[in-house]
């Protein structure tokens, strides 16, 4: 009976059968190797000493509770194997998944708490999306202004500003302290009409007048009169404050808009519009170019056509690992990259589509050239034919529909991508979602978001019917007439070139900028090139010397003449004096930083980018006494001139940064991980409800299937990155509000996929078992399950190589992560750790995407 | 004893896939159904297990109405009733064991089946269908490692797992080969001959009627135009049922009993 029969090592006999299980017990795994299970023992040891290892270095101690757990059920393993059995693995994977999943969720700061009590942070979004702005009606005004000023002084100068006549605006005291409420009246204004009420601080800027958190509003009586409280705000930053002594005038604005005549499309909507139009541009521009760069490429990474011999199969390696690294790397990643060597804006952008464009289509390409049928090409050779005729007539044919339905595919991909590049860059319609949310314009970002949703759904239906339509194959030919048929053609290719021309200018493409900026992409490409993954400790040394400010505010310490020091070109100086720093007996050639170290404690740099030591360990600075070094009234130390360096100390050690990389990395592939199983856990049920064959065809059957579809359609055309947005909001920027982003993505998408599967199930075998006079339960367990679990399985394992991806970049809009860390450094100019960033995501990405390939061969 | 009464059944579409057809079946009786395809035959069948609900008529087996039972009562019906497939319907993901014993479904406890818990009797059971259908060895296979006449044979063990009283067989061989078909039809005809199981079985072509079956029906169109011996079935006869440009078609005699 081969159904039970398991290979199994020959039973020891009973006189050892305690030593392995007690081996294992000291040290996990050795029992397994005692039995010669050296391959088993090894699993187990590594199995333990990882998860070991990240429950202390996350401190989830809880979680080693599951892992002795395991330890133990290791020692049973042992003496099962002694014993001639085959243990199953069901526990310690349950175990094993428990620790990660209880990991994921230290390590991403899951808090659910936060869901309910961040859900009023979110409000205003969800408030906005319900009302964008479109249009509005041009309007009538009644604005009114008085002058208030803040702080109160003895005796209070005249206001810089008058009060507007009509309408008038009074004020029941003429000056106040912040946090006082004064009252305001108002006559001459529009009666019974609302209006508004803003502060306006010395510099002209408005900011809304809040009252409960929300802007302050006014209904005047009948005669056009109101009266109102208004709380006077902190409208000046505390560095531009009065001083002791001094006042400001700020002005309280009352204001009215009555609307007339017929709606206009609002400012919001017209920027939208054209922001749509450059979003498109963007990605046509990225697609043609990226068809362009990718077709040639990709034969050189085909490998049936470099195979033959050495040195195109050398090219054909070389090609294919650059492919694989560029697009492992996110486009928005090389959007931040791009916008370092050209700038921010729409080329930046559009060159970050591009490159990706050219890596994914030159992949794809690549395998639809291996995958022709050699048959036609030997035929058309066999004829006599030359290199490109065989080309022209039996490999064309072959890949070109292949080709368009990717293309179509990679066109889709890419207006996705550039709605959201503007997160990162000043290009499409990102840049103003991303924009009016700092601004806290939610309305006018909820416009943008449906844009985007919009544009997102139109592409994607259209291009999904285009490929269908390819993939199906053209209509048989109508009988057109030549010239007819010409003319068709140069109309196609003249609109073709029309929008190149017009996506061109849109998307500012400024070759020159490639040139120009190219120092600085290089200097980059250098330090990507070399990652600083091993420092020598350092510790910061300084020297420094008393500098008075002015003469005999404070007396001069005398200072011990042997070893590094400071001696400066005064004893002692007005502010602006000219002043000689120099540096004397520091170690030859070390970067050093010259500072003032200023009486409140504080320091500057004396200059920016400086300065470095010659050879005989002596620094030079000529400059001039910095204001902030003079003492005030009440200060007695004296502020000081400060060289400081750093030394190295003890031995080489992996550095600071390829430690919080290995760490990032880590909360990244837990966050992909969480969101994966989340998604995956809560679109299982819901895609039941959105399969056409599961809800039947009843009236309330129907209306929920087309429900869950509305929903499932809708919700997915809101891209991963601007869910990352509003659930930063929701919940706090960091790792939970990005696996919370993913997973709220991964639903929809998800649930589509199941539902269409579910859909397609072979009704065969559902019927067979029904015929077996099986119940519905057992029907769905034995002839529904085993069919869709391979299929879920498919989707999930895809599902998940899209999250490792976008795990990497949701930080750079508060999802938490290495992206946020990634961005963090490009900022601070520090190439050299950034550039380990990514090193760091392409092996990532290559693992996983490894890992998923060999789990789909086993398990579907 | 099975009866049929005036059948009937119109497909919502308003196709009529059976007119009013009527007769019986006798205890251990191998009956042939032949017929255009479309005549109705897979509706017949389905009609009799209730896999599709008839318009009219009714379906009484040894005096139980089939055509009024549901719920337990169809289920337990349904249990003592096999059928097997033209396109076998097995789950190809599953093993051969697993799909074997969905066979016993029926008898199986409630709970316990849904996570893939069977008696030892219903294993050895099992083990003794797939013997007897000759692919014990084939046990562990994933049901789509295995050839078309493999496969229908993990059909046919399903259908043992009943242990029916009556077989439905909805062309059982269209999609094997002659000496397949020969050797498929053969299974069943044990079946019928030594377990007495009463058997119903959709055939195309004429050598198998006359070799196999004890009776026949013929339906043109969702009548019925033809009931009796094989051996009444001459080839005019034939041509009745098939219409006028049909030829007799043999399957290779390659097979002999
Ligand atoms: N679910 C259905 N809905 C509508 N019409 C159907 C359905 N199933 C079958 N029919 C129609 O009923 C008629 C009889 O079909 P049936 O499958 O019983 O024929 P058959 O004799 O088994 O044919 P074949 O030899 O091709 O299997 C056909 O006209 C068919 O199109
Ligand atoms: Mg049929």
């Amino acid at each position: 009976m081969t159904h039970d029969a398991t290979p199994t090592p020959s039973p020891t006999p009973g006189r050892t059968s305690w030593l392995p299980p007690l081996v294992s017990l000291l040290l996990p795994g050795g029992g397994q190797a005692l039995v010669g299970r050296y391959v088993r023992g090894a699993a187990i040891l590594l199995a333990i000493v990882v998860m070991a290892a990240l429950i202390i270095w996350l401190q989830g101690y809880a979680l080693l509770a599951p892992l002795l757990g395991i330890w133990l059920w290791n020692s049973w393993d042992s003496y099962q194997l002694v014993r001639g059995r085959q243990p199953r693995l069901g526990v310690p994977i349950l175990l094993g998944a428990l620790i990660i999943y209880g990991l994921g969720t230290v390590a991403t700061q899951v808090q659910p708490t936060r869901l309910v009590t961040g859900w009023s942070s979110m409000q205003p979004y969800l408030r906005a999306l319900t009302k964008p702005e479109l249009f509005t009606y041009p309007t009538e005004d009644q604005i009114g202004l008085v002058p208030i000023q803040v702080p109160c002084i003895e005796p209070l100068p005249e206001p810089a500003r008058k009060p507007t006549e009509q309408p008038r605006l009074t004020v029941s005291v003429p000056c106040a302290s912040v946090g006082d409420v004064v009252t305001i009246q108002g006559e001459g204004f529009f009666p019974e009409f609302e209006g508004e009420l803003w502060w306006i601080n010395p510099i002209g800027d408005p900011q809304r007048v809040l009252e409960n958190g929300q802007q302050a509003t006014f209904v005047t009586d009948a005669e056009g009169r109101f009266t109102a409280q208004v709380k006077v705000p902190l409208a000046v930053p505390v560095s531009e404050q009065p001083g002791p002594g001094e006042t400001q005038t700020h002005l309280i604005r009352a204001e009215q808009h009555k609307p007339y005549g017929s709606p206009q499309p609002t400012e919001t909507l017209s920027l939208v519009v054209d922001k749509i139009f450059e979003t498109v541009a963007l990605a046509f521009l990225a697609t043609v170019l990226g068809v362009i760069f990718a077709v040639p490429v990709s034969f050189l990474a085909a490998r049936n056509l470099m195979y033959g011999n050495p040195v195109t199969r050398m090219i054909y390696f070389v090609v294919r690992t650059i492919l694989n690294i560029v697009r492992s790397i996110e486009t928005l990643m090389w959007a931040i990259i791009f916008a370092v060597w050209v700038g921010l804006g729409p080329f930046g952008g559009m060159l970050a589509l591009w490159l990706h464009t050219v890596a994914a289509l030159g992949k794809l390409y690549s395998e639809a050239i291996e995958a022709i049928d050699p048959g036609p090409i030997e035929a058309v050779r066999a004829t006599g034919a030359s290199g490109p005729q065989v080309v022209v007539y039996a490999v064309i044919p072959q890949v070109l529909p292949t080709f368009a339905s990717f293309t179509l595919f990679r066109w889709d991909i890419n207006v996705r991508m550039s709605t959201v590049i503007g997160l990162v860059s000043d290009a499409g319609l990102g840049f103003l979602v991303i924009q009016w949310i700092r601004l806290n314009q939610f309305r006018a970002m909820a416009t943008a978001i449906i844009a985007i949703m919009l544009v997102v759904s139109i592409i994607d239906y259209t291009s999904s019917k285009l490929r269908e339509r390819i993939l199906e194959g053209a209509p048989a030919a109508r009988q057109v007439s030549p010239t007819r048929r010409l003319v068709t053609r140069a109309a196609l290719v003249a609109a073709f070139a029309l929008v190149f021309v017009w996506s061109w200018r849109l998307a500012e493409v400024r070759l020159s900028e490639l040139v120009r900026g190219a120092p600085a992409g290089l200097r980059m490409a250098r330090d990507f090139a070399i990652p600083n993954l091993i420092e020598r400790p350092t510790e910061e040394r300084s020297v420094s010397r008393p500098l008075p400010v002015p003469c005999g505010a404070a007396e001069v310490p005398s200072t011990s003449g042997t070893g590094a020091g400071v001696s400066l070109s005064l004893e002692c100086g007005n502010v602006g004096d000219p002043l000689i720093i120099t540096g004397h007996d520091l170690p030859p050639n070390q970067d050093v930083s010259v500072r003032w170290l200023l009486p409140d404690g504080a320091f500057l740099r004396v200059q920016s980018n400086c300065c470095r030591t010659d050879e005989t360990g002596t620094v030079t600075v000529e400059t001039r006494v910095h204001p902030l070094m003079e003492l005030s009234e009440g200060m007695t130390e004296p502020g000081q001139v400060t060289i400081v360096w750093k030394e190295t100390v003890g031995g080489p050690r992996f550095s600071e940064a390829s430690r919080r990389v290995l760490e990032l990395s880590i909360v990244t592939l837990l966050m992909a991980l969480l969101a994966t199983t989340l998604g995956s856990l809560f679109a299982i049920p819901l895609s039941f409800f959105a399969a056409r064959n599961i809800m039947g065809k009843t009236v309330p059957g129907r209306v929920i299937f087309y429900g869950f579809r509305l929903f499932f359609n809708l919700f997915r055309s809101i891209e991963p990155m601007i869910l990352v947005l509003i659930c930063a909001a929701w919940v706090g920027a960091g790792p939970f509000a990005g696996v919370l982003a993913l997973a709220l993505n991964n639903i929809p998408n998800l649930g589509k996929l199941f539902s269409e599967s579910i859909e397609d199930i072979d009704s065969g075998p559902v019927e067979a078992i029904t015929a077996t006079g099986a119940n519905r339960l057992q029907t769905l367990v034995y002839a529904v399950v085993p069919q869709l679990v391979p299929r879920f399985l498919a989707f999930i394992l895809y599902q998940w190589d899209i999250n490792i991806r976008m795990s990497t970049v949701i930080g750079f809009v508060g999802g938490g992560g290495i992206g946020q860390q990634f961005r963090l450094w490009v900022g601070l100019n520090q190439y050299d750790k950034a550039g380990m960033a990514v090193w760091a995501i392409v092996i990532m990405v290559w693992s996983m995407d490894y890992l998923s390939a060999r789990a789909r061969e086993r398990l579907i | 004893m099975l009866r049929i009464e005036h059948l009937t059944k119109v497909f919502p579409d308003g196709t009529v896939a059976l007119k009013d057809v009527s007769f019986e079946v006798k205890d251990g009786e191998f009956l042939a159904i032949i017929g255009l395809s479309g005549s109705g035959k897979s509706t017949l069948l389905r009609c009799i297990n209730r896999l599709i609900d008839p318009t009219e008529g009714r379906i009484v087996w040894d005096d139980k109405d089939i055509t009024a039972a549901s719920g337990r009562e169809l289920r337990e019906i349904r249990r003592n009733i096999g059928m097997i497939f033209q396109q076998f319907n097995l789950v190809k993901r599953s093993t051969v064991m697993t799909n074997v014993l969905s066979g016993r479904l029926g008898y199986a406890h409630p709970v316990w089946s849904l996570v893939h818990r069977f008696s030892p009797e219903d294993y050895e059971l099992a083990r003794a269908a797939l013997e007897r259908v000759g692919i014990a060895d084939k046990a562990d296979n994933r049901a789509d490692q295995l050839s078309g006449g493999q496969q229908q044979r993990v059909g046919i063990a399903r259908a043992l797992m009943q242990e029916p009283k009556i077989m439905l067989a909805d062309e059982p061989v269209a999609s094997l080969d002659p000496v397949l078909a020969h050797s498929i039809l053969q299974y069943l005809e044990t079946l019928n001959r030594e377990d007495g199981i009463t058997v119903l079985c959709s055939l195309h072509f004429l050598d198998l009627v006359h070799r196999y079956a004890t009776r026949v029906i013929g339906l043109k169109d969702g009548e019925l135009v033809f009931e009796g011996l094989p051996s009444e079935l001459t080839a005019d006869r034939f041509k009745e049922v098939y219409g006028e440009e049909a030829e007799m078609v043999t399957v290779g005699g390659t097979m002999s009993a």
